[in-house]
């Protein structure tokens, strides 16, 4: 029978989907609500119902619901590629997902495994959901005014939307995303790969004044950050944003190290984030820990952060230079070109104790373990101070200061 | 696989009348009192009245048709598959008992059969035969554009228009049909509820229609390699089958001049089309395909004098459609040749 044969093709696909409705049942955690689903893609949700339908053998329903989810998406691809194969289904029996007649497949070769390969990465990114309660271990410490947090997955193409709420970040979206050409890990120029760090949208561009290319809108981030140039990599330009017309979304591979969202999608990113005080984490392979483990961590940082501040608090100038790295770097100046202005910042405070309000710590391992501290740096009894941000490097069982600054 | 079948079962849909002969019976009163004690699910009065009928009747169709429907809902598929079967051996022209079988072999999870009745429900009509085909074709040009779409290709590249075959001629109720009436009873040949093909049709139907003009002159006048190697008479069921498989090769070859040529002039067309009719659209059918490759095996031949019964297993494949059927060929000698005279499929 053909729906059978076609159930075949797919059950690998179909498999994943099922298997992670049944974790879901094993966790008694709840569902996707439908308007979860709506907000989370919902063409993909749709798509994804398709794929349940063939795999249940109801391939009249399954072209059914897809000739309507052509309609309104119709630039979806993939969701065409799944119509074309229920359209085929009916008059042969199917060998595989994307089953095109030769000479089709032949021209459309690369088009096909882009295809293929997007499809099964939605799927991947439906099947490993991160557990409720989790987080990515980057996000040590959000601050009350980072509404937001973004961080996405290369692996999986993923890209997840965290609200910061009363009692932590929630994750309330993900969707589908595409990466550079090459891939991830941007190291220079024109390299065609997204780069791998911790980073923050640093504006928003009106869509009214970009090419049709970009979509619905664009966010930029500020690659390269400090690390970034530390490590001499090179480059700019890293934006998030949307599709061009008459393409619904992007193969998983497809930029020049952009990182590409559907319209929809990143128009409801757009919507919501605000802009420099949201930060995005991409990673290759994102590590969810639950929210409670990650606390140790932050202690042992901030303890250190303190044991700065009650330096810098009491104006002793050489114990607070203890806490700076040899190879301190502040937009070019050296720590000795530094210390006169940690000097002066000293003077003024006249022995008033410090206080650190709003700290966030995002934290970044690779070769090195780096965290990233941004907090308000208020003298006791004032109300406001200034906005400073650190980056810091372990060295050993010490953190030491290789970068800051003072936004006010 | 147990999702399948499931809903192999939801779908396939069993057929409780036999919708052709139930109108003009002549005992259309005891076929619906059993059809009601069915449909109120008492089944064993259902049973013991059908089998009282048969009593008398033992060969009639309606009443063998709703005991497979009792058997089956009684839970006894092997008994109903083993009435549906004789049905088919006795009724062949019947679409109904095949469209069960093959209900009653899906739920058995044997998709192969299941497959091969239903194909030969479609083929007990050349009607349904052709539409089904022309079906098959539309859908495999709807899934190519949808490829084009889906791998951004330009759409002019594979856009060969299918050339589907037009039914020529309605099929008429058996009131001039040559074909041997079922039984008394059975009065009416099936007829298609909608006729696929009425006279409008090449104005309204997106099917390419044959025009009169395009027929393919028969090279009747010249001389056609001979299939058949010309002196065989130590050996004629050798020639009969070297006849067999140049007919094969020729429609696989789409060389439609021997393909033709291998018919009698006393071919008989299935469905009462006139012979020029008949080759129209057989050579809008073949030419139109990109590829076609025909196989045969399992093949036997019947030789009774001047005439043969070649019977074999036919697994054809067109472009995107697979269809794998049993035929048969009644051919007779005409010179140093044997020519098919009747073509079908089936049994």
């Amino acid at each position: 029978m053909n729906s059978t044969a076609f159930a075949c093709a797919l059950c690998l696909l179909l498999g994943a989907v099922q298997t992670q409705a049944k974790v879901k049942n094993k966790k008694t955690k709840p569902a996707l609500t439908a308007s979860q689903t709506q907000q989370n893609g919902a063409a993909e949700a749709r798509l994804i119902a398709i794929y349940r339908l063939i795999g249940k053998g109801d391939t009249r329903t399954a072209l059914k619901q897809a000739e309507q989810l052509l309609k309104t998406n119709p630039s979806f691809a993939l969701a065409q590629l799944t119509y074309a194969d229920l359209l085929s289904a009916q008059a042969r029996p199917l060998q595989a997902f994307g089953d095109a007649p030769p000479d089709q497949r032949i021209l459309g070769h690369d088009t096909l495994a882009d295809l293929r390969s997007e499809s099964l990465l939605r799927l991947k990114a439906l099947r490993e959901r991160p557990d409720a309660g989790t987080l990515p271990s980057e996000f040590l410490k959000l601050a009350a005014h980072n509404k937001h947090a973004i961080a996405i997955d290369a692996s999986l193409a993923r890209l997840y939307l965290f609200e910061n709420r009363a009692n932590g970040p929630v994750l309330v979206a993900d969707y589908y995303i595409s990466l550079g050409k090459l891939g991830i890990d941007k190291r220079v120029e024109g390299d065609q790969r997204t780069p791998l760090g911790v980073y923050f949208i640093t504006s928003q561009l009106d869509p009214k004044t970009l090419k049709d290319f970009y979509g619905s809108g664009a966010l930029p981030i500020n690659y390269p950050n400090v690390l970034d140039i530390k490590r001499g990599k090179t480059g700019g330009g890293i934006w998030l944003h949307g599709t061009p017309p008459g393409q619904f979304s992007r193969a998983p591979l497809a930029s020049n190290g952009c990182l590409v969202l559907a319209n929809p999608d990143l128009l409801s990113i757009v919507r919501q984030v605000e802009i420099r005080t949201t930060p995005v984490l991409i990673s290759k392979k994102l590590k969810w820990v639950p929210a409670a483990s990650l606390k140790p961590s932050t202690h042992e940082f901030t303890s250190q952060l303190h044991a700065w501040l009650k330096a810098k608090s009491s104006g002793n100038l050489t114990n607070l230079a203890t806490f700076y790295a040899p190879d301190f770097n502040h937009n070019g100046k050296s720590l000795s070109d530094w210390l006169p202005t940690l000097q002066h910042e000293v003077s003024t405070w006249q022995g008033k104790s410090l206080e650190i309000k709003d700290l966030s710590l995002l934290r970044w391992v690779d070769t090195h373990e780096t965290m990233v501290v941004t907090f308000g740096e208020v003298a006791r009894g004032q109300r406001s101070g200034q906005t400073r941000r650190q980056y810091w490097s372990r060295e050993g069982t010490q953190w030491k200061i290789f970068y800051e600054s003072v936004a006010s | 696989m147990k999702l399948t079948r499931t809903f192999v079962l939801k779908t396939l849909r069993l057929l409780t009348m036999v919708s052709a002969c139930a109108a003009l019976t002549s005992h259309a009163d005891d076929y619906a009192d059993i059809s009601q004690l069915l449909q109120a699910n008492k089944f064993s009065e259902a049973l013991a009245k059908v089998d009282s009928q048969l009593v008398t009747k033992p060969a009639d169709p309606q009443f063998r048709f709703l005991k497979g429907v009792i058997q089956r809902n009684m839970g006894k598929p092997a008994e109903a598959i083993s009435t549906f079967t004789k049905l088919t051996e006795d009724y062949p022209e019947l679409p109904e008992p095949y469209n069960n079988l093959a209900v009653l072999y899906a739920s058995q999870s044997q998709y192969d059969k299941a497959r091969s009745a239903l194909e030969m429900a479609i083929r007990t009509n050349p009607s349904y035969a052709t539409a089904h085909e022309n079906l098959g074709d539309v859908y495999a040009r709807l899934a190519s554009r949808a490829y084009n779409k889906a791998l951004q290709l330009d759409n002019g590249n594979t856009a060969v228009p299918p050339k589907l075959a037009l039914i020529r001629e309605l099929f008429k109720p058996n009131l001039a049909n040559p074909r041997p009436v079922v039984t008394a009873a059975a009065s009416t040949t099936p007829m298609p509820v909608a006729a696929p093909a009425t006279p409008s049709a090449p104005t309204t139907a997106p099917v390419k229609p044959v025009s009169a003009a395009a027929a393919p002159a028969m090279p009747q006048t010249k001389t056609v390699p001979a299939p058949v190697p010309a002196t065989v008479p130590v050996n004629a069921s050798k020639a009969v089958e070297a006849a067999v498989m140049a007919w094969a090769k020729a429609w696989s070859a789409k060389d439609m001049a021997s393909y033709l040529a291998a018919y009698s002039p006393e071919f008989d067309p299935a469905g009462q089309q006139s012979r020029a009719a008949w080759e129209q659209v057989r050579t809008a059918r073949i030419t139109g395909k990109s590829r076609i490759s025909v196989t045969l095996s399992d093949l036997q031949v019947k030789l009774t004098g001047e005439t043969a019964v070649a019977s074999f297993k036919q697994a054809y494949k067109a472009d995107a459609l697979s269809v794998s059927s049993r035929k048969t060929l009644n051919m007779h000698r005409n010179g140093d040749r044997w020519l098919i005279t009747k073509e079908s499929t089936g049994r």
